[in-house]
């Protein structure tokens, strides 16, 4: 059934996916940033209810970040991970809160840890941090090491750590 | 204040030593290690200790595993809140070095730069019987005259 669905979007997103792949119960769609909206409209269509996960990696060495959206569907019992790139400089995307209600605290969890803008989202306010006003800590070019020395091994705390 | 006879302040002492109530706020693992003696197998209250729901009515303050940046403050919200004479144990390494965290860019390395410290418990968690080593070590302290903060 996963090859169906596969074979579906490909014919009517044909310049939207970027690469599929999919066995049974899992699909696996890269997805170009301008079409993912609609495909992510589409799967839900197609019975895709739940939206498990919304997570982010940062490649850095490409300039890229990549949204990872998780679906499942409780009918079909499939799951389905969409994949989508973004520029690393300044990076905005869709919100997909006007299709699944429940990725809300996942965008907004992803903004704060790697400062990614969900346009649409209504609240992006932080989420576990508070008064962190350096880089988003997951971010690959945030140094946590030289952090961690600067804010808790200073030279006047009087421990390991001082050189 | 009206100055206390000696045997007064020792039987203040004992009183104390028998009825430490302790704030029901934990941070992490270490509280695992501690939930035995809330249970009959190891049974705190048979040392008269409780566990109590506001810092108003606590004496004790367990900080139990690592403290991020957020819970920090509210544990010096607690910690300000309970009346005097109070007591600080801290369970395991986290609150002590970092423990594990100890590059962690959220969880403070030292507790004691925030609030004193009485009495630090070892271990990565602690057993219940190294916790319980470390409640009756306070209790005799505290029995024998110390006056907490």
């Amino acid at each position: 059934m996963a090859n169906e669905i596969v074979s579906t979007l490909k014919s009517e997103f044909a310049e939207a996916i970027l690469s599929c792949a999919s066995e049974d119960g899992r699909i696996l769609l890269q997805v170009a940033g301008q079409g993912f909206h609609q495909l992510l409209s589409r799967l839900k269509d197609m019975g895709f209810d739940h939206c498990s996960d919304v997570t982010l990696v940062d490649y850095i060495n490409d300039g890229e970040f990549e949204v990872i959206y998780h679906l499942w569907s409780h009918g079909r019992k499939i799951r389905a991970v969409v994949k989508v790139r973004i520029p690393r400089e300044s990076p905005t995307i869709a919100s997909i809160v006007d299709l699944w209600k429940g990725a809300q605290i996942h965008e907004r969890e992803g903004h704060e840890l790697f400062g990614v803008v969900f346009d649409g989202n209504p609240d992006l306010s932080p989420l576990f941090l508070e008064d962190w006003e350096e880089l988003p800590p997951f971010r690959k070019d945030f140094d946590i090491r030289e952090y961690v020395k600067r804010e808790y091994y200073g030279e006047d705390k009087g421990y390991f750590g001082q050189e | 204040m009206k100055k206390l006879t000696p045997r007064a302040i020792k039987s203040r002492a004992e009183a104390r030593t028998y009825s430490l109530w302790v704030i029901n706020y934990f941070t992490a693992c270490g509280f695992m290690e501690l939930l035995p003696w809330v249970g009959s197998g190891y049974d705190m209250e048979r040392f008269g200790i409780l566990a109590v729901a506001t810092p108003r009515h606590a004496d004790v303050l367990v900080v139990s595993g690592y403290v991020t940046k957020k819970a920090v403050k509210r544990i010096k919200m607690i910690y300000d809140q309970m009346p005097s004479p109070k007591y600080v144990l801290a369970l395991g390494s986290c609150p002590m070095t970092g423990g594990m965290y100890w590059d962690s860019y959220s969880t403070v390395k030292r507790i004691d730069e925030y609030i004193p410290v009485d009495n630090w418990i070892l271990g990565c968690p602690p057993k219940p019987e190294n916790i319980g080593h470390g409640i009756v070590m306070a209790m005799h302290a505290i029995k024998g005259g110390f006056e907490g903060h």
